[in-house]
């Protein structure tokens, strides 16, 4: 039964169900959407259970959409950490990264009113947000970085904005790595596709040329190397269909612990 | 049961009243279950990153307070020992088993008088002869106080309220201080730890304390009776009458 496409229908729906109750006060309290509260898929168990409570509790909390702690400079770590993914081995990635990213383009596609191709001037000319926040590792560690970037949700609209059916984001990158995000944090002030770190261009150890900073959540939503932004209802059918390369490898899909 | 055992403890038992009501004795195996996999947890997760920082940063080459190397074990050594993957998804459910039964056991004690009655020592037992003589039966591995049926000694009692409302705040604040969720809810949760690598750096500390707790709490229940105090917990510790 690890595989969960040939699981039953009948008993994810009841652990879906059962899972769900928690979050139900949550539901009716804000009457808002589903995904603000639970996963795309939730785990089996008592496991499934507990990353309601947490994802529940936390987006709560958050519901103000607060932002998170900003730092001043003298906070900043310099050079920020490099911890996992360095460099893509991705010949595509290098044929790029040779060029100096002159001819790099983020298609952002899916369920927006107007697919585009962005190039890294385009994002560059989108107003600008700059940032020094917390990077913090679900490992343990934290650094402090200035963080410049585009707003997702500028990027999107410069696609024609998210159609209304639109309930994830769904970011690829060249490393294999990919997540998805729900409208919540992706419409938050703070989730940026940022191209600078410490007043300097994106070091490629850190991302290069674009990486992605959700700061309520931790570094495994912090996606480096962005390649394709896609909008989408629904996360079936996009790697093992629970929502990103972390769940789908049994990590919690809400990052924000 | 028929008992030959003649110490005072039985003797005085005419009561058929429980020594541990059913609310305790259902809460207190559950949090050990609880607090078991919050423990070991928690290792795993410390084990895959095992230094400690202090303030808002902290990262592999930053200057550590602690470094388990220091202990003599490597990196790589702790790393293969330690499952955080395993470890976060224990860590983050035995803490919602541990924090719903604890507030049910709160919230039972406080409806029944249970802190009230048992819990809170009596002005006559916060004198400082009587504490001083406590300390001393404690030092003499004296334990008549402990022994008496359905009362905690003094310091028991001083230690359960400092564990129940001073140290698990402090355990479940310091943890929830590490999470960027919910440190944008509450930023002041970085505020009263200073910075989130002293707020994990405190919660380790507070982990070697739990440790600490639990072998004294064995010990007292080894030298009083491990089978009849471990019966009690599991009982009730009721006497049959006759």
């Amino acid at each position: 039964m690890d595989n969960p496409q040939l699981t039953p229908d009948r008993r994810i729906s009841r652990r879906k169900w059962l899972a769900s109750a928690p979050a139900l006060g949550g539901l009716l309290l804000t009457a808002c959407s589903r995904d603000q509260f639970m996963p795309p898929v939730v785990r089996g168990g008592l496991i499934g259970v507990a990353d309601v409570l947490t994802m529940s509790s936390n987006r709560l909390l958050l519901s103000g959409q607060q932002l998170a702690r900003e730092y001043t400079r003298a906070h900043i770590s310099d050079p920020f950490p490099v911890w996992n993914q360095r460099n893509p081995r991705n010949p595509e990635y290098q044929k790029h990264a040779a060029e100096g990213f002159k001819n790099y383009r983020v298609p952002v596609t899916g369920l927006v009113n107007k697919p585009v191709e962005l190039s890294l001037d385009q994002i560059r000319s989108i107003p600008a947000r700059t940032q020094i926040t917390a990077h913090v590792c679900e490992q343990g560690w934290s650094a402090i970085g200035e963080w410049t970037g585009a707003p997702l949700k500028l990027i999107l609209e410069a696609a024609g904005g998210v159609k209304p059916q639109g309930r994830y984001v769904v970011v690829d990158t060249w490393d294999r790595w990919y997540e998805g995000y729900d409208m919540f944090d992706v419409n938050h002030a703070q989730t940026m596709l940022a191209y600078g770190l410490n007043g300097k261009d994106l070091p490629r150890g850190n991302g290069e040329p674009l990486r992605l900073r959700v700061e309520r959540l931790c570094g495994y939503k912090q996606l480096k190397f962005v390649k394709s932004i896609q909008v989408v209802d629904s996360m079936l059918g996009i790697g093992k269909g629970t929502g990103g390369i972390n769940s789908d490898n049994d990590w919690h899909w809400y990052a924000g612990v | 049961m028929e008992s030959s055992g003649s110490s005072f403890y039985l003797m005085e038992s005419v009561t058929t009243k429980p020594i541990h009501s059913w609310n305790v004795r259902i809460c207190h195996w559950i949090n050990v279950v609880a607090c078991g996999y919050l423990l070991v947890s928690g290792i795993h997760i410390f084990l895959d990153f095992p230094e400690l920082y202090w303030g808002n940063t902290g990262f592999r080459g930053h200057p550590a307070v602690f470094k388990l190397e220091q202990l003599g074990m490597s990196w790589e050594m702790a790393g293969s020992l330690g499952d955080r993957r395993w470890g976060r998804n224990y860590h983050f459910t035995f803490v919602w088993v541990f924090l719903i039964n604890g507030l049910i056991y709160v919230g039972w004690s406080l409806y029944t008088r249970h802190f009230k009655n048992r819990m809170v020592p009596r002005p006559d037992e916060l004198t400082k002869a009587h504490l001083a003589e406590e300390v001393r039966d404690q030092l003499r591995w004296n334990w008549r106080r402990v022994m008496e049926p359905g009362s905690y000694a003094t310091l028991q009692k001083v230690s359960y309220l400092l564990l129940i409302f001073v140290y698990v705040p402090f355990m479940i604040l310091s943890g929830v201080a590490q999470s960027p969720g919910f440190t944008a809810a509450m930023p002041w949760l970085l505020d009263i730890f200073g910075g989130r690598q002293s707020a994990r750096t405190l919660h380790s500390v507070g982990t070697v304390f739990f440790v600490v707790f639990v072998g004294v709490h064995l010990l007292e229940i080894a030298a009083t009776g491990f089978i009849k105090q471990v019966g009690a917990m599991v009982t009730g510790g009721g006497k049959k009458s006759g």
